[in-house]
């Protein structure tokens, strides 16, 4: 890729992909560890539906599902995926954990996965290549053109908060409570081509700012910005990237089933006009929601009124209800009502399972233990 | 002078204590220069410090000197071997029961290889297996050493240190059942042969368990730092060693033991997963300056040990890779890696001087007869060991980039 043009290569619309980033930790002190390639080159030999690859650090993989029409099986998909990575890495005396961000890891303790593309990334970023040691879910939804894409990015922007808020689960950083719900947005925040995209609504306008971009050398691909939500052409898809990875699967799939929702309200009623006033809240919103979680406020672009993150959350998902009816996928829709009245997020049940046990350690083996939960291995 | 009688004599008496210390500033400064000059493990300075200053060298400081200092030894070897024992995860047996098979097959195998070549060149068979058992232990010391200087972590190093923990446990149980052995061959008493092995085995276990049992219970109202439960655990483990000694148990096993059982009954890992840092490196340091201290070089100028000696280390190494190979595959390891965990697993345990020093307590004739060959492989692996562990764990991409 790195290529020449970026041509968007159209997909049919609404199917979902969905990448997760998880951590490797070891079982005796559960710190982040080394086994990436080990765990990698393991489950290669097997055969598996999904996919999974090393990141940046060895002490991160992801996996990530095929393309799917409906929720349903993506999850079936996804466990199955899930079982074979805690079976293999259990061979190897390693522990997988969801989770924003690990606890207390060190990020001088870190290293760089071998390969070009990431010995690239550590050189030019120095330190904040090992404090990108984060972990994200990233949502694929495809899209008809490249216009369309253009429009759900901006939509959804609309919708950042929610994400950030529902799949926060990374409160501890460097072992000690940052007293956000997803640390880290923050940590991300830090590179120069993070946040939101630039307001464009047109492909070859944005073929023009991307060609523009890629003269000043400021970029060489698309995968050179680390935008909230940004256009992944060679996939045709619109690629939300903002949420934390959530401590289990279904969660993972739920906020999937969510954004999925969301891509076709958009897309059939165009419920706003987009404007780059959408934008003038964005960072306000997005602070409040990383911060206090489900217990933020949101100040609407649209009817340019403050009001509690969570009754916009409910509003929303309300108004999807036929939209999940329409996608089958009505039990994440509850799920996430169930878990926007109650205020629960992944940061919160971390926080409370600390507070239980007072040890960072037995919380990532906590973690462990729910993102095993439902596997058969052990 | 009268009056002066408040100015010291001269020259100064400083005992025992001035060549602790002389011995400390020696072995740091030479494992400095190992380290920083000649990109070698620190412990070839450790070593090589003891040697030059102990009997095998200048002999500066003496035997007499070597025995006050031992008690540093034991208290090194205590913390080493319960650090061990709490970094395992005998749980990753169970959920990969090949690397169980690949540790029984390269302990086993080594003995064999170890055995037939003493054999082979006309040792007595007892003499043999005695050599063999206690060829078969890794030395712990010098692996969690080198994983710690390097910072290792990675499949080679975790492996390193499980197979390490249980080889060092099977040479023990063999050199007891080899003991019993002798027993009957030298008092020919039937109920000694028996006794002794579950003597020392479920007496030293006994002890580990209620020393994990307690040192947790004490931990419930500390803090949870390692500055303060490194000295509760190092005085536990001191408190360990030497039940286990004026028992007449196994100070490994014993070690090893309260390692482990204090993982497994940390439910709620109240425990900050220990590595002494600047604390225990100061027994480390000792352990391997003394270690060099005791060495027998001029073993190695007889030509006749020298070439048993070599021998002996070939099979062993032989044996130990053929184990680690043949049950790579199946227990998830690449055979490249296979490769560098039979390198690492080549350090011999420097409870082999221990052994052979109990075995001449107990009995003269036969302990005189094991030392020649074993103390010579020991000098040399003493030095080539740690250059291989270090070698290995750098060579598979585990030690932390400097």
């Amino acid at each position: 890729m790195g290529g020449d043009s970026i041509e968007f290569k159209q997909s049919s619309a609404l199917t979902l992909g969905v990448e997760l980033e998880l951590q490797i930790v070891n079982t005796r002190n559960c710190d982040l560890t080394r086994g990436a390639s080990e765990l990698v080159a393991l489950l290669g030999k097997r055969t598996h539906p999904g996919e999974v690859k090393p990141e940046i650090t060895d002490s991160m993989v992801e996996v990530s599902t095929s393309v799917h029409e409906r929720v349903g099986p993506m999850l079936e998909e996804l466990c199955v995926v899930r079982d074979a990575v805690v079976e293999q890495a259990d061979r190897l005396n390693l522990a997988i954990a969801g989770g924003g961000a690990h606890p207390f890891q060190r990020w001088s303790e870190r290293r760089i996965y071998e390969g070009p593309r990431f010995k690239h990334l550590s050189e030019l970023y120095g330190y904040l290549a090992k404090q990108f040691t984060v972990f994200g879910q990233h949502v694929h939804v495809g899209c008809a053109s490249g216009d369309d894409a253009l429009y759900l990015l901006h939509g959804l922007s609309r919708y950042v908060p929610h994400f950030i808020a529902f799949s926060a689960s990374s409160p501890y950083y460097q072992g000690v409570d940052t007293a956000f719900d997803s640390s880290r947005l923050n940590s991300i925040s830090a590179f120069p081509l993070s946040g939101r995209a630039p307001f464009i609504l047109r492909w070859s306008d944005f073929v023009a700012y991307f060609d523009k971009m890629r003269t000043f050398g400021v970029v060489e691909s698309m995968k050179d910005f680390y935008w909230d939500i940004r256009p992944k052409p060679e996939y045709g898809t619109v690629e939300v990237r903002v949420f934390d990875t959530p401590l289990s699967v279904e969660i993972a799939v739920a906020l999937a089933a969510y954004t999925q929702m969301l891509c076709r309200y958009l897309i059939e009623e165009r419920p706003f006009e987009l404007s780059e006033d959408l934008y003038l809240v964005y960072g306000t919103n997005r602070f409040q929601a990383s911060r206090f979680g489900l217990g933020g406020n949101l100040i609407d672009p649209v009817k340019h009124r403050q009001v509690e993150l969570r009754d916009d959350i409910l509003a929303t998902l309300a108004t999807l209800a036929p939209h999940a009816a329409a996608l089958e996928s009505e039990a994440s829709r509850r799920l996430l009502e169930d878990r926007a009245r109650e205020k629960v997020n992944d940061a919160g049940w971390m926080r409370g399972a600390y507070q239980r046990s007072r040890s960072l350690e037995d919380l990532v083996w906590q973690q462990t233990g729910l993102w095993r939960a439902g596997s058969s291995g052990r | 002078m009268k009056g002066f009688q408040f100015l010291p004599d001269w020259p100064l008496d400083g005992g025992p204590l001035l060549w602790f210390a002389v011995l400390l500033l020696a072995a740091s400064l030479a494992g400095e220069l190992a380290s920083r000059w000649l990109k070698l493990p620190r412990i070839i300075g450790y070593v090589a410090a003891g040697a030059v200053l102990g009997p095998p060298g200048a002999g500066l400081i003496g035997a007499p000197e070597l025995q006050t200092l031992r008690i540093f030894l034991e208290i090194a070897v205590g913390l080493i071997l319960f650090e061990l024992g709490q970094r395992i995860d005998l749980g990753w047996l169970r959920r990969n029961p090949w690397l169980l098979g690949a540790s029984l097959l390269e302990s086993a195998l080594a003995f064999v290889a170890i055995f037939g070549v003493l054999w082979l060149l006309d040792t007595s068979p007892l003499l043999a297996a005695a050599a063999a058992a206690v060829g078969v232990a890794t030395s712990p010391a010098v692996v969690t050493t080198v994983a710690k200087e390097l910072g290792a972590q990675g499949q080679v190093t975790e492996r390193l240190l499980l197979l390490t923990a249980l080889n060092t446990v099977y040479a023990f149980l063999a050199v007891t059942m080899l003991f019993a052995t002798l027993h009957l061959e030298y008092r020919g008493s039937w109920a000694a042969m028996l006794l002794h092995p579950l003597y020392v085995v479920g007496g030293s276990l006994l002890i580990a368990f209620i020393a994990a049992a307690a040192m947790l219970w004490l931990l419930q109202p500390l803090r949870k730092s390692e500055e303060t439960q490194f000295i509760l655990v190092a005085a536990m483990v001191v408190l360990a060693v030497m039940l286990a000694a004026e028992a007449k148990l196994s100070v490994a096993v014993t070690l090893l033991g309260f390692g482990v059982f204090t993982r497994l009954l940390d439910r709620h890992r109240r425990f900050v997963s220990l590595s002494f840092g600047r604390g225990g490196l100061l027994f480390v340091v000792m352990l391997f300056a003394l270690t060099g201290a005791s060495l027998d070089l001029k073993l190695l100028l007889a030509p006749a040990t020298l070439f048993t000696a070599i021998a002996v280390i070939a099979a062993r190494f032989a044996g130990k890779s053929i184990g680690v190979f043949a049950l790579a595959l199946p227990s998830a390891l690449a055979l490249r890696k296979a490769s560098l965990l039979s390198i690492g697993l080549l350090p011999m345990s420097g409870l082999a001087i221990v052994s052979v020093q109990d075995t001449s307590a107990l009995y003269p004739e036969f302990g005189a007869r094991l030392a020649a060959v074993v103390l010579t492989v020991v000098a040399i692996l003493e030095i080539l060991g740690p250059l291989a562990a270090h070698f290995a764990l750098r060579r598979a991409g585990e030690a932390q980039e400097l």
